[in-house]
Formats: C-alpha cells, sequence, structure tokens
C-alpha cells in the first residue's frame, strides 16, 4: 500500500497518456483525435510537474524565515509545464483550425472517408 | 566579436518586424526573409573558424552552464547553423516570385520562424530548450504544409500535426524522466552523470527521446507523414522540409544518442533501422508516378543511408554521414526548387509530363539532372564524396558484418539510380507531347529570382565533389564534436 501512496500520481499521469493514445489510435473522428493529444499533453504535463512535487511542500519563496528549502517544491519542473502548456495549446489552435478547414473541404470529418492521399 | 546568440534572436526578431514591414510597404515583406537569412549566414561563417578551436560557449543572465540556458556553438553545431542559413537564404530568394498567392505575410513569418527553430535546435546546450525549438520548427512546418489550402495540403498536415504532436509528447515524457533522474536539464551535465545510474533506468528515456524525435527525423516506423505533407507543401516548402526539417531530427537524435547517453549497445539496431528505411524509401520511390511524391520518398532513403552511417560510431563514419547530410541538403534542395517551375509551367506533377524539359527549361533541366546524379552518387558531385566516405567506414568496421550491411545498402543506389535515370532521360530525350492544346513550344525558363539560387547549389554541388577538401576539413572535427563526449562535458561545464 505504501507505494500505491508513493506512486499513485504517476501511475494517474501515464494512465491520461494512455488513454490519450488509445483515442488517437482507435477513434475515427478528427475531433475526438484532437481530444486524444490534449489527453496526452495533460498527462504529459501532470507528469512534469510531479517529478518536482515534494508532499505537503510549499511554493519557492522565502517568506517567512522558518521555511527551509527542503520544504519547497521544485520549481523549474513548472516553469517547464508552463511553456509546454503553451505549446500544446498553439498546436491544439492549428489542429482544430486544419479541422475546421477539412470540414469545408470534405464535409466530413471522419477520418475513414478523407482519404485522398495513401502510401 | 558576435555572438552565437545573434544567429537566434535577429531572424527571430525580423520573423515578427515582417508583419511591422507589411504595413509601410507589402512589396518589402518578401526581402525580409532574404535579409534574416544573409544575416545569419554571414554571422555563422564568421563564427565557424573561431568554433573549429574551442566551441563558443553563450551564458544567458550570467548564470554558468549548468544552471542556465546555454548555446554550444561548436564545430557541428555551427556547421549545419550555416548550412540552414545557406539553404534558408536560397529558398528565401526563389521565394521571393514563386509565392504569389494567399497570406504571403503569414508566409514569410513561418518561414523564418522554421528556419530559426532549426538554427536554435542545432545550437542549443540545454534539452529543454532543445525541445521549444523543435516545437517552433515543427508548429511553422505544419502550418506551411497547408499554406495552399487545397485539400491535399490540408489533409496531409492534419496527419503530420497528429503524428508530430504525439511525438513531441514522447519526447517530453523522456524528458521530464530525465529530468526526474538528474535534476538538470544541461546535456553536458546529464551526459557527465548518466554513468552514475543504471543503463536499464535510462534506458526507458532514451527510449521515449529517441522515438519521439526519430518522427521529425522520418525514421523508418515513424514517417508515414513525410511524402504526403512533402508532396503536398508549395515546393519551396518541400526544399526546406527535406533540406533542413528532416535535418534537424536527424542532428538530435544523434545528439541524443552520441553525446547524452553515449549509447554504443544500440547502435546496431540504429545501423539496421537507418537500412531498412533506406530500402523501404527507394523502393517506394521507384514505383511513384508524381514528381514530388518520389522526392520525398527519395529523401526518406537518404535519411536511412544517414543514420546506417551514424550507426558506425567511428569518425570515418560519422564524417560520412555529415557528408551525407550536407549533399543531401544541396542537392534535395535543387531537384525541389527546380522541380516547383516544372510543375507551374506543365500543370502537372506527373513524371511523365515532363517530356521534352531539356528543350523548354534547359538550365533548370540541367540543374536537376547535376541534383539527381548527385544523390545517386556519380563521380564529380558532392555525393560520391559522401557515399564513398561511408563505404570506407564499413569496410574500415572491425568485421564483415558492416561490410555485408554495406552491400545491401548499395542496393539502394542502384534502385535509387534506375529511377533518376528514368527521369533524366525524359527531360532530354524524349519529345514533348503534342496532345495538350495551349501549350507553347519553345523555351519557357524559369524566372531569374528562381534560377540564381538554384544555378547556385548546383554550382556548390560541383564545386564541393570536384574539391571535397573544401568541407571535409570541417566535418572531421564537426564528427569528433559528435562523438567525443568527453570533450562536450569538458568545454560546457569547464575544468
Amino acid at each position: 500500500m505504501r507505494f500505491l501512496y508513493e506512486y499513485a500520481h504517476y501511475a494517474g499521469c501515464f494512465a491520461l497518456v494512455f488513454i490519450g493514445l488509445y483515442i488517437v489510435l482507435v477513434k475515427h473522428n478528427l475531433i475526438k483525435v484532437i481530444i486524444g493529444i490534449g489527453l496526452i499533453d495533460t498527462g504529459v504535463n501532470l507528469f512534469l510537474v510531479t517529478t518536482g512535487y515534494i508532499r505537503a511542500g510549499t511554493a519557492p519563496v522565502f517568506s517567512r524565515l522558518a521555511e527551509k528549502p527542503e520544504q519547497m517544491v521544485d520549481p523549474v519542473p513548472q516553469a517547464l509545464v508552463l511553456t509546454a502548456i503553451v505549446i500544446g495549446v498553439s498546436v491544439l489552435a492549428l489542429a482544430l483550425s486544419l479541422a475546421i478547414r477539412l470540414y469545408g473541404r470534405y464535409g466530413t470529418l471522419d477520418l475513414r472517408k478523407i482519404k485522398e492521399l495513401k502510401w | 566579436m558576435v555572438s552565437p546568440i545573434l544567429l537566434i534572436a535577429v531572424p527571430l526578431g525580423l520573423a515578427f518586424a515582417v508583419l511591422l514591414v507589411g504595413f509601410i510597404s507589402r512589396k518589402l515583406v518578401k526581402y525580409v526573409p532574404v535579409l534574416a537569412m544573409a544575416f545569419n549566414l554571414v554571422v555563422s561563417l564568421l563564427l565557424l573558424p573561431r568554433a573549429l578551436t574551442e566551441p563558443i560557449i553563450v551564458r544567458t543572465g550570467s548564470w554558468g552552464p549548468p544552471f542556465s540556458i546555454h548555446l554550444v556553438a561548436g564545430p557541428l553545431g555551427l556547421l549545419l547553423a550555416s548550412l540552414v542559413a545557406l539553404i534558408g537564404l536560397m529558398v528565401a530568394v526563389y521565394g521571393t516570385d514563386y509565392i504569389r498567392e494567399g497570406a504571403t505575410r503569414m508566409y514569410h513569418v513561418l518561414y523564418i520562424l522554421l528556419l530559426t527553430g532549426a538554427t536554435g535546435i542545432v545550437l542549443t546546450g540545454d534539452i529543454f530548450n532543445l525541445f521549444v525549438f523543435f516545437e517552433i520548427l515543427c508548429i511553422s512546418s505544419y502550418a506551411l504544409v497547408a499554406y495552399r489550402g487545397d485539400k491535399a495540403g490540408i489533409e496531409s498536415a492534419a496527419k503530420y500535426l497528429i503524428q508530430g504532436a504525439i511525438g513531441s509528447s514522447l519526447a517530453l515524457i523522456g524528458i521530464g524522466l530525465l529530468y526526474g533522474m538528474f535534476g538538470t536539464l544541461s546535456m553536458a551535465d546529464i551526459a557527465r552523470n548518466i554513468s552514475s545510474v543504471s543503463p536499464l533506468t535510462v534506458f526507458a528515456s532514451m527510449a521515449f527521446l529517441v522515438t519521439g524525435f526519430g518522427v521529425e527525423a522520418a525514421i523508418f516506423p515513424l514517417n508515414a507523414w513525410l511524402p504526403d505533407a512533402h508532396s503536398s507543401a508549395p515546393s519551396s516548402i518541400s526544399a526546406i522540409l527535406s533540406g533542413i526539417a528532416i535535418k534537424a531530427g536527424i542532428y538530435t537524435v544523434a545528439r541524443v544518442l552520441f553525446t547524452l547517453y553515449g549509447a554504443e549497445s544500440v547502435l546496431l539496431f540504429v545501423a539496421i533501422l537507418g537500412l531498412v528505411t533506406l530500402l523501404i524509401g527507394e523502393m517506394s520511390a521507384f514505383s511513384q508516378n508524381n514528381i514530388k511524391r518520389l522526392l520525398a520518398y527519395s529523401s526518406i532513403g537518404q535519411v536511412g543511408l544517414i543514420v546506417f552511417a551514424l550507426g558506425m560510431a567511428s569518425v570515418t563514419g560519422v564524417t560520412g554521414a555529415l557528408f551525407l547530410i550536407v549533399s543531401h541538403c544541396l542537392a534535395k534542395s535543387v531537384l525541389f526548387l527546380s522541380a516547383g517551375y516544372m510543375i507551374h509551367r506543365t500543370g502537372s506533377m506527373e513524371i511523365s509530363s515532363l517530356d521534352g524539359m531539356g528543350q523548354r527549361m534547359p538550365l533548370s533541366s540541367l540543374c536537376f539532372t547535376v541534383g539527381a546524379f548527385s544523390l545517386i552518387g556519380l563521380p564529380p558531385f558532392i555525393g560520391f564524396a559522401g557515399k564513398f566516405t561511408v563505404i570506407q567506414a564499413a569496410v574500415e568496421q572491425a568485421g564483415s558484418f558492416f561490410t555485408v550491411l554495406m552491400a545491401i545498402a548499395l542496393v539502394g543506389t542502384v534502385i535509387e539510380g534506375a529511377y533518376f535515370f528514368r527521369i533524366v532521360q525524359r527531360l532530354y530525350f524524349k519529345p514533348q507531347s503534342q496532345g495538350s492544346p495551349g501549350e507553347t513550344k519553345g523555351r519557357q525558363e524559369a524566372p531569374v529570382s528562381a534560377l540564381i539560387p538554384i544555378v547556385v547549389l548546383a554550382v556548390m554541388i560541383v564545386a564541393t565533389g570536384v574539391y571535397p577538401k573544401l568541407l571535409s576539413m570541417v566535418l572531421k572535427p564537426a564528427a569528433t564534436d559528435l562523438l567525443n563526449k568527453a570533450d562536450y562535458i569538458r568545454h560546457v561545464l569547464g575544468g
């Protein structure tokens, strides 16, 4: 049980990534695929935050002298996640705008019907 | 005393200045990419001699390397940065006339951003910073593939985006794992500490990183997006994607494998993966009727050969791989650029429509032939020097295993020869088809703005082919830069 308590958040992050991957691989609707990509992004971001997480830790700001650096969470992963979120949002925005244009050209979002290009 | 950081800062600033220039004069907009890339070319060539003696380390915010985001402008980084700038400059000149329709201002913004991303990738020494530049490159190339807004463009952009987004998420997981283990993002610092943990623990992060970045490098199971994206994009963008974007991916994979992990045990697997990529790419290229798809598949084949050469992990092997990177960059840009106006003139991408182009567009056809012969590896061109070095490396390798693999790889070259000779034969020895009305006979050469870059690149192919020392004196230090992990760590972290 102790193991579960320690590592449950990692399992949660990777579960999100795998759910997202499953959606991308299995679903045929482009919007659902984009949602899947969004889920993968969220899972990865959560994972990054958890690498620097300390249970009951505080923000790394020396507002009270009594606080020790050991009790502070690592700020670097949070800065990384902030960047990763911005990148993820722009990718999703681009994907959705492509989906709109695709719908305009083909009249459908079903990826099985959009098959002009093949290997 | 110029700093390598200008190579990133100036184009990034100019990219957004495009929109401001657009308010003043719409005609000036198309010259901004030319300006940005000319600046980059001059600066990177100025810095190259200094980097050959010792890598230039740029600290940002006056913090020393393990803590800050730092740039490492070594021989390899600056060599690739000047290559990016050279191809970027040529394609920018080509683009001044070629890109007429659509949101041209956005094209130029995205174009500069793409090249800034590529420059950043090869110069940075921080793994997360590398990821950010990688995303800059990827996002701008997704958008540029869809630039024309036709069915094929949007569809292939969507395909490219989905695969690329998953790839970069996987790479980010790998970076997260590395940070969790080592608490640092500096590549030199990670490389120094990587031997302190068991190989099995770092293997997961390596697999994530190589798979993630391998999508952009188009290594075999991850390259389904490439033929569609390269063939549906405007020709100038195809040239950049084939010439620069794939190379940025290969550079990243090589940096991760050699510098970050120093992974000798997986290199044989990498070499075989390269071989499979090569054969599949060349065989698919052989059966294509669409000229741009053919060139795209041939890019896959060349990537396979480069990865194969990298897998040998000897100085000669890596030098050969870098030779091939340069030669493929030059040759594929010439091919895509000259094919661009041929397609424009005939209105069709079918190979059969190229009949008799040797009379209609003599100069473009000549340069196309130079590029094609260089890719096959015929002697007076640079491709010969590259392939020759790779074969030399394979023979030098202990045991005959790599010699056997190289023999298989050369089958790919034979196939390559078969399809390129077929096209060149059509260009020169077939009369122009009569049936299509409205087609005028006689010369219809591409405009001067297109001919200048094509001819310059073709001349460079011949010049470096006749005198390969010109390149190999830079390539040898670059190969050692990639292979010698201890030196890299020492230069960056000092001591």
